[in-house]
Parts: structure tokens; sequence; C-alpha cells
């Protein structure tokens, strides 16, 4: 399959389970709702060092928050249940708690898993805390030096995807860079999806374990490092000199097909040689997504 | 099954009505001629339902009552769930120690609404009561949790010996309101008379009021104006005399 000159890889993207809340950051401007998201999303690129995965999902406007104020809302993801509370609970309290104006609402309402995130962060106020039930939803108001900050108590939670990703496969660094920018942007504000890396773009891909260093858990992946085609087994075709990849975390499996499609079509500029994927043979994520069935679907469409 | 059983008044009592017996969560329960034989009491004697009411609709959660009911008292008694909905002026006791569930009265309504049984600690301890109109005297006493709502003017002693809880007054709050509270909120966007063992802490804009107050604009369908729900609050903190942890929270401008 070619589009756009830039060839299709008969392969597919191999994601995982993970446990994802949605957190909707307000503020009294979208600036200030936006640094508490920025700081409440910073350092989550990955569960292999930061034990989380998070990214800013798009922007709200004021009629869509629960207070009428502009808001983030952001995905948050984790391999288990069990770690999700523990991140959010340190990580709103230190970003969300800390941020002036903002308010914490849950993204997810509907789903059963409740996590007691404000029930937590509620002890800030040592004791001068106070809640209030609104529409059948409590919440939390903690008095702060600026006020006060208010926390929905428990924030839902389902399962999510994780890892969903394809590999832009350039002529050069700048091409491969300027087609990871153009999928980005045609993947920014999608519902249901998030980019955790910077700038929504992964220059080190990484494969598990390690060739020499027994308690790395992850190490680069020389089959796709342009510099070591010619002392390691590469999966790199002639003329790729650099290679970038994008990562998909999401509540659903159909949302992150959906981004992967504008992205990898955005993402066949000059320059580019082929798209491909990573995977670990199939046998390890429950979800695959095979990139020229999705492609195919966007022809149809 | 309808969607809604509708009470409307054929007969008008010539002295008070306890209807305490009309609650939607047990009129979800009931046909049409069970509901007609409930009992209630009337001047003081026994009665029943459709003697006073003709009755449409029945095992329905949704309640809506039609006529003068100013002498219909104990509307909505104890209730636990569903809709109340008085198209009218009420009498007093409404939703009297309630516990879930919604009533809106679209006119006015006697003393003691949301409030306690006579002897009872606790008030209501949880739904919505609306109030399209004035309340009498003591909405809201002594409640443990949930919502009262006034979009008129409030009689004496609003929230009187609250445990936790919120009430909302759009119009002017009457004197001793708050008196004895230990928790909760009264927020007052007219003017309110306060008892002097409330303290001034600081004029802020509470998030939690901006949140009520869109709620009850947006779900509730209340016609509140955007100076309150954006506006600066004056918060005292009270009753000092009691546990103190309560506020009353009176509009300061926008």
């Amino acid at each position: 399959m070619i589009i756009n000159g830039v060839t299709i890889e008969d392969t597919f993207a191999e994601a995982f389970t993970m446990r994802v809340a949605r957190i909707v950051i307000t503020g009294k401007t979208a600036r200030w709702a936006r640094e508490a998201a920025l700081k409440l999303t910073g350092f989550a690129t990955s569960v292999i060092g930061c034990k989380c995965e998070a990214g800013i999902e798009r922007e709200l406007a004021a009629p869509e928050t629960p207070d009428g104020r502009p808001g983030v809302s952001v995905l948050f993801l984790t391999m288990d249940k069990e770690s999700l509370p523990q991140q959010l609970i340190v990580r709103l309290g230190q970003t969300v708690l800390t941020c002036p104006t903002t308010a914490c609402f849950d993204g997810l309402q509907a789903a059963p898993d409740r996590l007691a995130v404000g029930k937590a962060l509620r002890v800030f106020g040592d004791g001068f805390q106070g809640s209030k039930v609104i529409g059948g939803r409590r919440y939390w108001r903690v008095p702060v030096m600026e006020g006060e900050f208010l926390i929905e108590e428990t924030f839902g939670m389902q399962k999510g995807v994780g890892g969903g990703n394809f590999l832009i496969l350039a002529e050069h660094a700048d091409a491969a860079l300027a087609a990871a920018e153009a999928a980005v942007l045609a993947m920014t504000d999608r519902p249901g999806v998030i980019l955790p890396f910077p700038g929504g773009v992964v220059r080190s891909g990484s494969k598990v374990g390690s060739k020499r260093y027994k308690n790395m858990l992850a190490t680069t992946n020389e089959a796709f490092s342009p510099t070591l085609r010619a002392i390691a087994p590469s999966a790199l075709p002639q003329g790729v000199n650099s290679v970038l990849e994008i990562v998909l975390d999401g509540t659903d499996a159909p949302s992150i097909e959906a981004a992967m499609r504008l992205g990898i079509r955005a993402a066949c500029l000059g320059g580019v040689r082929s798209i491909s994927a990573g995977n670990y043979g199939g046998k390890l994520g429950p979800h695959h997504f095979p990139l020229r069935k999705i492609m195919t679907a966007s022809a149809v469409a | 099954m309808s969607d809604v059983v509708t009470l409307a008044l054929r007969t008008a009592p010539a002295g008070a009505l306890e209807l305490a017996a009309v609650t939607p969560d047990r009129l979800a329960q009931l046909a049409q001629r069970e509901i007609a034989a409930l009992p209630v009491r009337h001047g003081g004697r026994a009665a029943a339902l459709g003697d006073f009411f003709v009755v449409q609709g029945e095992r329905a959660a949704r309640v809506r009552l039609e006529g003068d009911l100013r002498l219909a008292e104990g509307l909505g008694a104890a209730m636990t769930g569903g809709e109340l909905l008085v198209e009218g002026h009420a009498g007093r006791d409404v939703g009297v120690a309630m516990a879930g569930g919604t009533i809106e009265v679209r006119g006015d309504t006697g003393d003691n609404a949301g409030g306690a049984l006579p002897g009872a600690a606790r008030g209501m301890v949880g739904g919505e009561i609306v109030i399209r109109g004035n309340a009498g005297d003591d909405a809201g006493a002594r409640m443990r949790r949930g919502l009262v709502v006034v979009t008129g003017n409030a009689g004496q002693g609003t929230g009187r010996g609250m445990i936790a809880g919120t009430a909302v007054v759009f119009g002017e709050t009457g004197s001793d309101a708050g008196r004895w509270t230990k928790r909760g909120s009264i927020v007052a966007c007219g003017p309110v008379a306060r008892p002097a063992t409330f303290r001034y802490a600081c004029t802020y804009r509470p998030p939690h009021v901006r949140l009520l107050l869109l709620y009850l604009r947006e779900r509730r369908g209340l016609d509140v104006a955007d100076r309150w729900i954006t506006g600066r609050y004056d918060r005292y903190c009270g009753d000092l005399a009691e546990l103190g942890k309560g506020e009353m929270l009176q509009w300061a401008g926008e």
C-alpha cells in the first residue's frame, strides 16, 4: 500500500490494556487550567520510568466544564488498578492543588470503578475541609491561602489502551521531524486519545530488556537505529536515515485507530520512505492495529 | 404504569389537610385506586386522598399536584426518592425529614420546609427542595444533608440548627438565619439578618457556590443571574455559639 508515495508496511501496532482516568481541570483562565495540566502531565511519558502515562486530551471551552470556566481534559493511565489512584493522589496534590484558581473534576462520571482521590486529598485541609453534594456528586472544599480548592471526591476508572504506535521511516532527520509534527497536529484534540511523549513524538523507541546490562528494563532498539545499520541486524531499508515514533494512549481501541488513521495520512510527506509500527509478535498485547487495514478503512470512508 | 401521577385538587380543604402519605416513592408502588384510598387527615379527622383529589396515573415516581394547597401539610414528608412537583402554593412541613429525591414548589410554602419533625434531632437528610416563591419560617431547620432553595424571600430561622447541607435564598433572608448551626452553608444572595454569633472571615468567590448555582440554572431550570454565579461573597463562620464550622455566604457584589 502506498499513500502519497509513502509505503505503508504490512505490519501492526501492538497495544496493551491499561487503566485510565479522565481529569477535568478548570481555571480562571485557559492559561491557568493549562499550567496545571502541563505540570500534572509532566514526566508521564512511559510507564517504564514514570509509572504512569498522561497527556492533555483537549482544551475545553467554558460551557463544556462543570463550573463554566475554561478547562483542560487530561487522560491518565497506569498499568494496574492499584497504581492509578496512588499516582493521581500524589500528582494532583502537587500540581493541581497548588496551582492558582484551579478546580478538579471527574471526566468519567459513568465509570462504576471509583477512585477516592479527592477524598484522600481533602486531608490537606487538616480538619478545616468541608464537603458539598451537588447534583448527587460529592465535592471537597479544601481551604488554601488563595481561597478554596474544589475537587471531586471520586474519579472514575475504566479500561483503556496504551501503546498504540506507528513509526515514521524517513530519508533524513528533518523529514522525519516534519512528518511527525504534521501527524501530531492531525491527532491533536482527538477525543479519547493522548500522545504522552514530548510534543507527541518519541525518538528513542526501545526494546524490552538489554543484551548487556541486566538491570535495564528497556534499551535502544538497534534494529531501528540508523547509526548501527553496519554493525547490528537492521530493520531499516536502504535510504532510511532517521526514524521517529508516535505513541498513542486512549480510552478505547476505536479512538486510537481513528487517530492513527489521521496521523499516518498526515505523516505521508516528502522525504518519508515508509510507515511501520512496533509490536512484540502479537503475543503480548491484546490490541492489534494493522496499518494497512486502518488505512484501507480510511479509503472506504 | 404511567409516567406521572397527577393529583388535581377538586375539593378545597376547609382546614389543615395532612398529606404526609403522598410521597413519590410510595405512589410508585400503588395503583390508581390504592392511591385514591391513601389515608389523609383533614381538620384532624381521617379521610382519603380521593376525597380531595382527582387521581390520574399510577405507579410512577413522578408526582404532580395541582391546586391551591396552602392548607396541605407535610407534602413529600420523609420521602426517599422520586420527583414531587407542586403547581401552586403549599402549606407547612413540605419535605419535612426527607431523605432523597426532589421537590419543586411553584409557589410559596409554609413554615418548616425541609425541616424536622417535632422533637427530632434532624431535619432533612438528603434530596433537594426548590421553592419558586417565598418560604415561611424555619426552612431547612436542623437539616443534616441536602439542599433547600428559595427563589423569593425566606422567613425567620432559615437553616436554624443546621447540622450540614445547604440553603440558598435569592431574596431576603429573615432574622435568626443559621442560629445554632453546626456545619452547613446558608447562601444569601439578598439581604440577611445575621446573628451576632457569626464572624466575618473573608470576601471571595466560593467555587462550590458557582458550581451549585450553575447546577440550579442548567439542571433545575432556575433563572439564576450571572452576578450571583460569578460574584464575590462575604464569608461568615458560625454559629460560634455552636461548633462554628458552618458558614453564611452573603453576596457582596460582582
